[in-house]
């Protein structure tokens, strides 16, 4: 039996995927041969479940990393004629821009699908950006799927596509797409598997080099290059008026709904919840670029106004727009931009698209009666909240006990030369929950152009900035360089991360001297998408073993002279080795690393728990504790707080016998419960 | 046509929502029916609050209930349940709830207070149909294994529903729990879903 039920080869068999799993089955029944992607919620799952039976298959799987590379990867791959494809979420789409943008110059031989996880409401991710501008901007064919039957078809099609026009095909899926189950029917597997080769002239001369003598329309290099791209997509546009993905549903009154991807899927229930009278016309889109401009067509002419249903940016609207002010001015669009009836935040949601329907079509909307909603008004009173913190036992606890206690310890010694304003710069992961800020009160927003200190207990609010993947290594560099002496500059930053995107971050560090320090929180996987292996991992996607990289290796060939190696379950030595980095930077004004490295908690827990090992928890010597509530500002979830007995308590259901807590008690009030090994005492 | 039907299973993160939701996922196909599951599950921390919507019909297209849409509610904790049922749960719709808590670090930390759970069962109660509230977590202990507390809560439900137009009964459901299930671990959990069962039938009598 195959390991994931994508794998099994019976065409008709139904199953419940979500839409990543559903892209996974596409790609098998399409007989890619090179799948690349870099970890990236919501789109992780495709790679993780085409790990699985990558060997079923002969498919090459890889976590690459960084997306670009994946994508760099996969135009190798398809340009020798092999079907590939890269898999990103919305932010690695960014990452891929250079090459991506000019792959198209010249295309491939193989097929090549770039997918895309876009995350409208930023459920997991730092923007809620749709990527089909990307793509439009490229000029590739987008697909975008309006459930994970369509997901799993368009991967599958996309190869087809991609090979027909010898262009890229974007994929772009949704967060409500790829992690929302839907059942799927299977298709057959392609039997045959493209044929690698490698000819430099193939269909046309020096094709493969962007710089190669390539003649086409009067023009030479790349410039030919381009006007052989622009034909393509005049032959695409031509083809989407047949593509399967399009369709019209007539309706019995003038008003007519564009519905692109996701966004048809709602209308679809919508409809059925309103029951308007006389049915709406409906052009479902499956490719918001090109639009299909013979359906677009139909539908104006049969309705009198149209409302645009689309996940993300006003997309389709945009190109419906600028398609009627030829073809018909005089008819109105409604959507996120104009007679806004959808708004351009958020995600569509099934409410708002029965809301906007229900106005458009002037129905009613189903609401809820006043005595009911009271009713819920007075519930909601009970409610408390669920907020997301690190996990209990988590090790970057330990990591942030040491650094705020190392900065305010630099604070002090560098008294009467700075200010006592650090800057703690954050980075994509786990630890970016260090700015989640979840017990902040309100605050008041500064207007004095002045440094201004901010006191807090608890690492929620230690991160002061926090963009991008690799981000705050170089925003760390800029501060510096700018002058700001006002207090120590820190970046800190996951191995994930660090293999990412944040190398040529610390060569520029070294190479312009940046006097910052460095702290990289290492736990050997990408934990927070999903514990995928990375280079720090020592395993491949596939699980065979890898060269294991040691990020202070990696940093000292890269010119960091100063280099700290500490437990992060050892807060003293966590404490002692930031301050003395901060210290070496300022004094030397060179960049420092501080690496904080033990396996994430989940997986050491996970593998004990595999192997029958039962965990002790610590429990609060009530007689001993002393209620000055330090193991609290730790901000483990398993540490509570007794506000009637004054007393901190450990919750056992949550504690994995970590034993940060009690390094943290001054009076040694935390202890090993009697029954039981903790923690250490398995892995040390 | 069979009638649509919704459920919301709310819990936190290691307590099986995902687990259910394909167990009553795959049970709508051995219907031939359409299934959609809308959850978002990104971070793999534990013990933040994770919802699933379920939706099982002849003709359904998105992943996402509305307002007062559950039918059912599967509550695998109890504070979970309230906030999902508190917007989800239709005036008539059933719930089976566990009473087992997990606290949130916002009530260990003191800066919020964990409601009485017979507080959050009078509200479902309010705000929905039939409520079995139950120590589930200990019934599966007692079955061989916490783990298949999502499971007994699923038992439970096969008996609220008995006697309802749902596409669901017992049978199916138990087929669907066994084919989802590891192996080596089918046994505890038919168990743990038959102790369920009784536990509804008994709370239902």
């Amino acid at each position: 039996m195959p390991k994931h039920v994508v794998g099994v080869d019976q065409p008709g068999l139904r199953a419940v995927l979500i839409g990543n799993e559903a892209v996974a089955r596409g790609a098998i029944e399409a007989a890619a041969q090179v799948v690349a992607g870099y970890p990236g919620t919501p789109s992780s799952e495709v790679i993780e479940t085409l790990s699985l039976v990558a060997k079923d298959f002969g498919m090459h799987v890889e976590w690459s990393v960084n997306e670009k590379v994946a994508l760099d990867v996969a135009v190798g791959a398809a340009i020798v004629g092999a079907r590939a494809m890269a898999t990103m979420k919305n932010a690695g789409t960014n990452w891929v821009m250079d090459m991506f943008a000019t792959v198209v110059y010249g295309g491939v031989s193989g097929g090549l699908v770039v997918y895309s996880a876009d995350d409208p409401d930023a459920f997991y991710s730092s923007t809620e950006q749709d990527t089909r501008p990307l793509a439009k901007a490229v000029g590739v064919l987008i697909l975008e799927p309006k459930d994970q039957q369509e997901a799993k078809d368009m991967a599958k099609a996309g190869f087809d596509y991609s090979e027909r026009f010898e262009l890229p095909v974007f994929l772009r899926s949704v967060t409500r797409i790829c992690h929302s189950g839907g059942d799927v029917e299977f298709g057959e597997i392609r039997r045959s598997r493209n044929k690698v080769f490698f000819d430099r002239h193939y269909k046309l001369p020096f094709r493969w080099n962007v710089y190669g003598p390539f003649k086409y329309g009067g023009k030479v290099g790349p410039t030919a290059k381009h006007a052989w791209q622009l034909e393509r997509i005049e032959e695409i546009k031509d083809f989407v008026n047949r593509s399967e993905f399009n369709w019209i549903e007539e309706g019995e009154v003038p008003l007519g709904i564009v519905a692109s991807g996701i966004g048809y899927s709602y209308v679809k229930d919508a409809l059925a919840k309103l029951k308007p009278d006389g049915w709406p016309w409906i052009l479902k889109v499956g490719t918001p670029y090109p639009l299909p401009e013979e359906a677009l067509r139909k539908l104006i002419d049969n309705v009198d106004k149209i409302l645009v249903v689309e996940e993300g940016d006003p997309f389709v609207e945009e190109q419906l727009y600028a398609f009627m002010k030829e073809y018909s001015p005089e008819k109105p669009i409604y959507g996120k931009t104009r007679r806004q009836l959808v708004l351009r935040y958020g995600e569509l949601g099934i409410a708002q698209v029965v809301n906007a329907l229900a106005r458009f079509l002037g129905v009613e909307a189903p609401n809820i009666p006043a005595g009911r909603r009271a009713v819920k008004g007075e519930v909601a009173k009970i409610l408390a909240p669920r907020s997301s913190a690190l996990c209990p036992g988590c090790q970057h606890l330990g990591t942030y006990w040491g650094l705020r206690f190392a900065l305010i310890k630099a604070i002090s010694k560098f008294r009467g030369r700075m200010k006592g304003v650090w800057i703690v710069n954050g980075d994509i992961g786990c630890y970016e929950q260090g700015g989640y800020g979840i017990f902040a009160k309100e605050i008041e927003a500064g207007e004095a152009r002045e440094s201004r200190r901010v006191m807090f207990n608890n690492p929620y609010e230690i991160l002061d900035t926090n963009y991008i993947m690799g981000g705050g290594i170089g925003v760390a560099q800029g501060e510096f360089h700018a002058g700001y002496r006002d207090g120590p500059i820190v970046a800190v930053a996951g191995d994930s991360t660090f293999f990412h995107a944040c190398m040529p971050a610390i060569a520029n560090a070294v190479y312009n001297k940046a006097a910052i320090t460095f702290i990289v929180l290492d736990n050997a996987w990408t934990a927070m998408t999903g514990h995928q292996p990375s280079p720090a991992s020592g395993v491949t996607a596939t699980l065979e073993p890898a060269r294991r990289f040691r990020v202070e290796d990696v940093a000292r060939s890269l010119g960091v002279e100063h280099v700290w190696v500490v437990d992060p379950y050892n807060v003293k030595e966590v404490e002692k080795a930031i301050l003395e980095a901060i210290e070496t930077s300022v004094e030397k004004g060179v960049p420092t690393l501080v690496v904080a490295r033990r396996e994430c908690i989940l997986q050491v827990v996970r593998r004990l728990t595999r192997e029958g090992k039962e965990l002790a928890t610590y429990v609060v010597d009530e007689g001993r504790c002393v209620g000055c509530r330090l193991c609290v500002q730790l901000g483990c979830p398993a540490v509570g707080w007794d506000r009637e007995r004054g007393k901190a308590f450990i919750d056992p259901v949550l504690c994995v016998a970590c034993g940060l807590c009690a390094q943290v008690c001054p009076v040694n009030a935390i202890v090993p419960s009697v029954k039981g090994k903790t923690l250490r005492d398995y892995v040390g | 046509m069979v009638k649509a039907y919704y459920i919301m299973i709310a819990g936190v993160g290691g307590q099986g929502t995902v687990m259910l939701s394909r167990i009553i996922g795959d049970a709508a196909l051995m219907r031939g029916l359409h299934v959609r599951i809308g959850e978002t599950y990104g971070a793999a921390m534990r013990g933040g609050a994770v919802h699933s919507h379920v939706k099982v019909g002849e003709e359904i297209h998105s992943p996402l209930l509305m307002e007062d849409e559950a039918d059912a509610l599967l509550a695998l904790e109890p504070l979970e349940g309230l906030r999902r049922g508190l917007t989800y749960l239709k005036p008539e719709g059933v719930v089976v709830i566990n009473t087992r808590r997990v606290y949130p670090i916002d009530v260990n930390v003191g800066v919020a207070a964990y409601p009485p759970v017979d507080r959050i069962v009078d509200a479902l109660r309010r705000l929905g149909g039939v409520v079995v509230a139950h120590d589930f977590t200990a019934l599966a202990e007692k079955a061989g294994t916490s783990r298949a507390m999502n499971v007994a809560v699923l038992g439970a439900f096969s008996r609220v529903i008995e006697g309802a137009e749902t596409p669901f009964d017992r049978e199916v459901l138990v087929e669907a729990v066994k084919k989802r299930v590891p192996k080596r671990w089918v046994e505890v959990n038919v168990k743990a879903f038959n102790m369920g069962y009784e536990v509804a039938d008994r709370a239902l009598k």
